[in-house]
């Protein structure tokens, strides 16, 4: 019984997490998004536990921050796990399961999702992800299955996982040439700019748009990446084998 | 002349004249994706084509004949998709939204063939009819893409026609599907609640607006340049009114609308490619690939780049200089002794050959000293362009830019610069930060030598040795990256800036267009800068025989000869360069022939004319491009600069070698 409290007190929580988002603090507003499942005397519990203040007259309520602290742990679980959900099992049901998850997950194991999917600034609806403290310390692991796009190596290619960029006009760009979850990179060069090839095209970034861009690690399925080319691309010369190759191979300029 | 679409309204509806009543076609696309040379193959004129993106800056209007009916077709800088990041895609959207083409013509390179339905999924939304044009489907073969024409037109329900442009193929198919342009029968669904944002926000629209489904969508994105636009049309309150309709609409729709759309189109765009598009394993890469790798690899793209240079180099010192002995020949010689043979009154004698002739100083200075160098150098220049170097270029030498304090965006402006300081002032349009504009646009106007000013520059200093023109160049670079860096210490930067750039495959070039290209640029001159050369030279004759000349010279003495170190006879020098650059410079090569400077001379007076003063042109494209205040702030500047700088660089140069 104790339990189901506290998965509604939760629900509380969050519905006053997404007020803040939203930048609402009346109770009604809470009452009319919470329809049936709201709750007085949950409300009461919440205030005794010090997790929200409210004023009486003017019938406001807000989260203190314990509260928010708290509610920061649930979204961020939710959140993140509809990332996994989408990203990794390719579902699409993802309320449900997102639900449950959040009520059940110790902070380790969010954090830990949260390494392996490599630090995901938003959920799949494009939400903000509260930031957790292996965000911040920017934790790599040998066990992320997502990494940055600048860490793949030279001639390999990789799938776009997710893109991480709060800036619309950027996205647009990126979007105008294919850049996108899902598609298929090759990098080409990573100095002194990094050049990947997208769906045909060669396109130029700086290490500034090249950081916000997160791939699945040890992707296999590109047609005829899957050799072992990285051993000549490790030093620089690579290039200059690779161009006198062709040099000598090639019979005519065409 | 093309008009500024910018900034006025007035001209972007009115057009060519008398085309009031015929059809518009506008032709659109990606940047780089062969929109002039369509243009050109359809109306017969000649509008610049070369290998990077963004080489069309302003829009060029002409007229076609399609089955006895005259359309007015309309050429577009590159655009990328209709939520819009720079001016100069604001001006190809604005274009669309005020003029309401009949038909939008959209070229599709088959080597990028998703980012293209990209955009084709947009331009349907406009519910225009329309045109798909099929690009270098030749290239792409190579790349194993194909692309079946007729199940795109049956997927689309738009005509879909196979160009090989560069050699004018396809041209007749093309004039049949514009007459035949429709709509499509495959929109882009959005899913209910947004389609019902935009419905309603549609219906709050003024009614007199065309594209009110579009605008809708545009405004529910919260583009700022489609409320602008609005402003502008329907008054502020109007505008206040519609924003704050967008506002309550997207309210209604949860999360990222920008993830929704992205994803929605990004399915059409599979759906679509699925249906039409075939590909098969990619043949191994080939030279132009390799090539193309090494011109922008950090370390092969140094001896490229020192190559290439090396070509420029020896192409305007020799070839020019046997174009030039050839003309002199052929043309000079022949008429100056039939003159001096006349024995005519010396007055007609000197108006005509003597040193500040029509003859001499005027049209032999633009015909046998300009003309071959600028020809050797714009066919060079227009290899490099039709190569696709210049982009790679940019990736290659990015870093090294930006420790200067010059953008990445804006070094292909840079390098255009070299080709003509008022087309890349006008190119800097693509660049949307403000602060990377000023600089990029300040530089060019610097110590950027144009390309009639560098050709003959480098003849000059070929003549008097190859140390010569490694320090001028080195103290033009010198004075370009303390510019850069001081502005760039300056100017507090407010946007966060980016780079994203597409890179065009580096190719050989196709001799005819690049002679076609040449030849128009010469013509372009000849018409342009012949009058002017004449002009200045009646001019500088009329000062000289009423003795104003004598006495400005005496006047610049003290600057001239005492701060710069120059002969005083360089103030003809100075006050042609006024009128235009490359008549100045002309004049400087006849000097250095006749022995007139002395080695550190020739090198003061090279820098000297190129960092004075932009050309009167460059000004007013500064202007249109930052103001006029601006613009005048920025010649002073330069002008005052360049001549503290070239004192010093005087005093420096005879301290190390003597006079």
């Amino acid at each position: 019984m104790a339990v189901i409290r506290n998965v509604e007190q939760d629900e509380h929580i969050e519905q006053l997490w997404y007020m803040k988002e939203q930048g609402e603090t009346s109770l009604d507003f809470l009452k009319k998004a919470m329809k049936r499942d709201f709750d007085a005397r949950i409300i009461e519990e919440l205030f005794l536990r010090g997790l929200v203040e409210r004023s009486a007259g003017v019938a406001t309520i807000k989260l203190t921050a314990d509260g928010e602290a708290r509610a920061r742990q649930l979204i961020r679980a939710h959140r993140l796990a509809e990332r996994l959900i989408v990203d990794v099992l390719g579902g699409a049901d993802v309320e449900e399961i997102a639900c449950e998850f959040e009520h059940t997950v110790s902070l380790e194991l969010v954090n830990g999702i949260c390494t392996l999917l490599g630090h995901p600034k938003e959920c799949p609806h494009g939400m903000p992800i509260p930031e957790g403290e292996c965000c911040r310390q920017a934790t790599k692991s040998a066990l992320s299955f997502i990494i940055p796009l600048s860490d793949i190596k030279l001639g390999e290619s990789a799938r776009i996982a997710y893109i991480n960029c709060k800036n619309d006009q950027q996205i647009h760009k990126l979007e105008g040439l294919c850049i996108r979850p899902g598609v298929v990179v090759k990098l080409h060069q990573n100095y002194p700019t990094y050049v990947i090839e997208c769906e045909g095209a060669s396109i130029a970034l700086d290490q500034e748009v090249v950081s916000h861009i997160s791939v699945w690690k040890n992707f296999k399925g590109a047609e005829g990446t899957d050799e072992p080319k990285a051993a000549d691309h490790k030093n620089k010369a690579g290039g200059l084998k690779r161009f006198f190759k062709a040099f000598f191979k090639s019979p005519s300029i065409k | 002349m093309p008009v500024n679409h910018t900034e006025n309204e007035k001209n972007l509806v009115s057009g060519l004249p008398g085309t009031a009543n015929m059809k518009k076609v506008a032709i659109v696309g990606l940047p780089n994706t062969g929109k002039s040379q369509i243009f050109n193959n359809l109306t017969g004129e000649y509008n610049i084509v070369a290998n990077y993106p963004g080489t069309t800056i302003e829009m060029k209007r002409s007229v076609a004949r399609i089955n006895d009916k005259l359309y007015e077709v309309i050429d577009t800088p590159g655009l990328h998709c209709l939520y819009v990041h720079s001016e100069e895609e604001i001006a190809v959207r604005d274009l669309i939204l005020a003029e309401a083409p009949e038909v939008i013509v959209q070229c599709i390179d088959v080597g990028q063939y998703k980012q293209s339905f990209l955009l084709t999924a947009e331009l349907l939304e406009l519910e225009t009819p329309m045109v798909l044009v099929l690009n270098s489907m030749d290239n792409s073969t190579r790349k194993g893409i194909k692309i079946d024409s007729l199940k795109l037109e049956q997927t689309l329900g738009i005509p879909v026609v196979e160009s090989m442009s560069m050699r004018g193929l396809g041209k007749d198919e093309l004039k049949a599907a514009i007459v035949k342009a429709r709509h499509s029968t495959l929109d882009v669904k959005y899913g209910f609640r947004i389609e019902t944002a935009i419905t309603e926000l549609a219906a709050e629209l003024p009614f007199q607006l065309e594209f009110k489904h579009k605008i809708a969508s545009l405004l529910l994105l919260s583009d700022p340049f489609v409320e602008k636009f609005l402003e502008k049309r329907f008054g502020a309150e109007r505008g206040a009114l519609i924003r704050l309709e967008a506002n309550k609409c997207r309210r209604q729709v949860r999360g990222n609308i920008h993830q929704v759309f992205m994803d929605r189109r990004s399915r059409w765009v599979e759906h679509v490619s699925a249906a039409a598009v075939k590909k098969e394993n990619t043949a191994s890469e080939g030279f132009s690939y390799h090539l193309t790798q090494a011109s922008r690899d950090p370390i092969l793209g140094i001896p490229i780049f020192l190559f290439l240079m090396a070509v420029v180099y020896l192409g305007v010192v020799y070839v020019s200089g046997a174009l030039d002995t050839f003309i002199n020949f052929l043309v000079v010689r022949p008429v100056t002794g039939a003159i001096t043979a006349l024995s005519l009154p010396l007055f007609w004698n000197d108006l005509l050959i003597g040193n500040h002739g029509i003859l001499t100083l005027g049209l032999f200075n633009a015909i046998c000293t300009v003309l071959p160098i600028l020809s050797v150098f714009f066919f060079i220049f227009g290899c490099f362009e039709d190569s696709g170097y210049i982009t790679n270029f940019t990736v290659f030498s990015r870093r090294l830019f930006e420790k200067i304090g010059i953008p990445g965006n804006a070094i292909t402006s840079l390098v255009l610069g070299f080709g003509c300081k008022t087309m890349a002032t006008l190119s800097t349009r693509s660049l949307t930060i403000r602060k990377e504009k000023f600089i990029a646009v300040f530089l060019i106007a610097f110590a950027i030598p144009c390309s009639a000013q560098l050709g003959i520059s480098m003849a000059i200093l070929a003549r008097v040795g190859l140390s010569a023109f490694l320090i001028v160049f080195g103290v033009l670079a010198l004075c370009e990256m303390g510019a850069g860096m001081i502005l760039n210490a300056i100017i507090k930067r407010k946007e966060e800036s980016f780079f994203i750039q597409a890179i065009p495959p580096m190719r050989f070039p196709s001799m005819r267009a690049v002679f076609q290209k040449t030849y128009h640029r010469i013509v372009d001159f000849l018409k342009e800068a012949l009058p002017i050369f004449l002009l200045s030279a009646v001019g500088l004759f009329a000062f000289d025989k009423t003795g104003l000349l004598g006495l400005t010279k005496q006047a610049l003495m003290p600057l001239v000869v005492g701060w710069m170190g120059l002969p005083k006879d360089i103030i003809d020098v100075f006050l042609l360069a006024f009128a235009r650059r490359e008549a100045a410079a002309g004049l400087i090569l006849k000097m250095v022939d006749a022995g007139a400077l002395t080695y550190v001379q020739s090198i003061v007076a090279v820098v000297v004319t190129t960092i004075s003063f932009p050309c009167v042109a460059n000004v007013v494209a500064i202007g249109r491009e930052m103001g006029w205040k601006t613009a005048l702030a920025m010649t002073a500047l330069i002008f005052v600069s360049s001549f503290v700088l070239v004192g010093a660089l005087n005093g420096a140069l005879v301290l190390m070698m003597g006079k």
